[in-house]
């Protein structure tokens, strides 16, 4: 028996990174900030700048290649999208290239470059809040203001459910392959195999979640008293009390610099 | 004494035809484990629904009779208060992890979070059952990840941390492999030495044999036949009803068939090297 990690309940559990066992209201606090700044700036390099801090951060809490992986994936392919659409089609005076009916002007590079750095830096701050924050922590946080356990669990719970959807959805696929259906090819072969299982997939999702309501409500879910936790947090520490409250300030400082200016 | 009774106890789902339970009555003692057999549809899961209260509390329906635990009618009970008096084993073992805890120790605990326990109590609640079950191995591991087997004893480990006197457990083997079976069983005869009320329904009727102290037979939402495991499961008439008998009890009848002499019809391995024993000293 492992009683030192059973004990480890007993304590806050700690990972020894300083922003991952940040709370996880100061890191939510640290990044509505660094995802304001983008919207109030409206500058590209400022952009640039605070995507390029994000990856800072992200090597400093030691998920730098989940934080890439998943940033390239979704928020950088957006930005480049949006980069193309807007450089292409958003009409101006300097024409810098020209292509069959498409101009491409100076304004349309401008505009793209500004729009796409800012939804890459807004769309990395919510990733890198999602990498360097256990979901069972923010929700623990949440219980602790006053937000009830079904909401938390409900939040959880819908995180497992997607997880649990594909892995179904990979089943469903792997018994119509073993039944000679064809369920690979070119996209319009895998569209046709795939919309066939959404009704099982959809239907057997729904009767789970029937079967795990009850099977929570056996461990006593239902029970009109204030549940306890075996995990918790730690209170505040100094030094990150500090931190949040010189960044606000420089923040509000910043803006009203801005509103200034 | 009665613990759990059923009075007269018919009870329709919503939107089915036929009833679910027809007429029962039957009295649950303390401290004994039922074996509920029968063939599918015969009213078995809604038996074990009826006895927690999720009918009437979650399914609804329509219910006829009484159902009393520990005298008080299942409909004064509240849902919250039946949830501390009566444990619920289900047979899929991948619809009772919770999906929400990151190891198994605190999956475990999810119950004793619910119930209010401090943590103290919680962490030692918790350390014992996992070394009662033989968890110890698992304790770390991501409850989403691990086998149905491992799943199933995980999902008794988190009810019989929470410690009811009541247990219904619905065929917690029907979807695991023959080793995972028996460490099922294991657990359930160490929860019977522990003098648990038990309503266990499961199809392997060996293990019945084994464990039971009463079987029930269910047949088209009644009981059709009860007593104790000697008296129904040697029965040959189960099977022309879809029941199977365990296959030392068949060997048994074959033998008396052939003439060969048996006291009676054995329904467990033990019983039957006993009588194949017997039967050899005799020859000497």
């Amino acid at each position: 028996m492992d009683y030192e990690f059973a004990y480890s309940f007993k304590k806050p559990q700690l990972t020894n990174n300083w922003i991952l066992d940040m709370n996880p209201l100061s890191k939510l606090n640290l990044l509505i900030i660094l995802f304001i700044i983008p919207i109030t700036v409206q500058s590209w390099k400022w952009n640039v700048m605070i995507i390029i801090f994000y990856f800072l951060v992200a090597l400093v809490a030691g998920c730098f290649k989940r934080f890439t992986r998943l940033y390239l994936r979704f928020g950088l392919m957006v930005g480049l999208l949006l980069f193309v659409l807007r450089a292409l089609f958003i009409p101006g005076e300097n024409l810098l290239y020209k292509l069959w009916f498409i101009n491409i002007t100076q304004e349309g590079v401008d505009s793209g470059l500004q729009f796409s750095t800012l939804v890459v830096a807004i769309c990395g701050a919510i990733i890198l809040y999602s990498i360097v924050t256990r979901a069972k922590d923010f929700m623990y946080m949440i219980e602790k203001l006053g937000a009830s356990r079904v909401i938390s669990y409900v939040i959880l719970s819908s995180f497992q459910s997607i997880i649990d959807l594909g892995e179904m959805s990979k089943v469903i696929l792997d018994s119509q392959r073993a039944r000679g259906i064809e369920t690979e090819g070119n996209i319009r072969q895998r569209i046709k195999a795939f919309i066939p299982i959404l009704g099982p997939l959809f239907l057997g999702a729904i009767s789970n979640a029937e079967e795990k309501a009850i099977a929570m409500d056996a461990r006593a879910f239902s029970m009109p008293i204030k549940n306890t936790h075996l995990c918790h947090l730690r209170s505040l520490p100094v030094g990150e009390k500090a931190i949040l409250i010189a960044a606000n300030i420089a923040f509000i400082g910043f803006v009203v610099w801005r509103l200034m200016a | 004494m009665s613990y759990i009774e059923l009075k007269q106890v018919s009870y329709q789902y919503p939107l089915a035809s036929e009833w679910a339970l027809n007429d029962v009555t039957y009295s649950f003692e303390k401290g004994k484990l039922y074996g509920i057999i029968g063939a599918n549809r015969g009213g078995k899961t809604t038996l074990c629904n009826l006895v927690r209260g999720f009918i009437p509390h979650f399914y609804q329906g329509e219910l006829m009779g009484q159902v009393l635990i520990e005298g008080k009618d299942i409909r004064e009970w509240e849902n919250h208060q039946l949830s501390t008096e009566i444990g619920y084993i289900f047979q899929n073992p991948f619809s009772q992890i919770s999906g929400v805890k990151e190891t198994v120790f605190e999956e475990i605990a999810l119950g004793l979070e619910n119930l209010g326990v401090d943590k103290d109590e919680m962490i030692e609640r918790t350390i014992q059952v996992v070394k009662w079950l033989k968890l110890e191995d698992l304790i770390k591991k991501n409850p989403n990840n691990l086998s149905g087997g491992q799943r199933q004893r995980v999902a008794f480990a988190s009810i019989i941390v929470m410690n009811h006197d009541i247990l219904v457990i619905d065929e917690p083997t029907s979807q695991l492999d023959p080793s995972s079976t028996a460490e099922v069983f294991e657990i359930i005869h160490m929860l019977k030495e522990q003098k648990k009320t038990i309503l266990l329904v499961e199809h392997k009727v060996e293990l019945i044999a084994e464990y039971a102290d009463e079987v029930l037979v269910f047949e088209k939402g009644q009981i059709a036949s009860y007593g104790s495991p000697a008296d129904i499961l040697s029965r040959k008439d189960l099977m022309e009803r879809g029941i199977s008998i365990p296959s030392v009890a068949l060997l048994g009848h074959e033998m008396r068939e052939k003439n060969m002499a048996m006291d009676s019809i054995p329904i467990t391995k033990s019983q039957a090297l006993e009588q194949i024993l017997k039967g050899g000293k005799n020859d000497d």
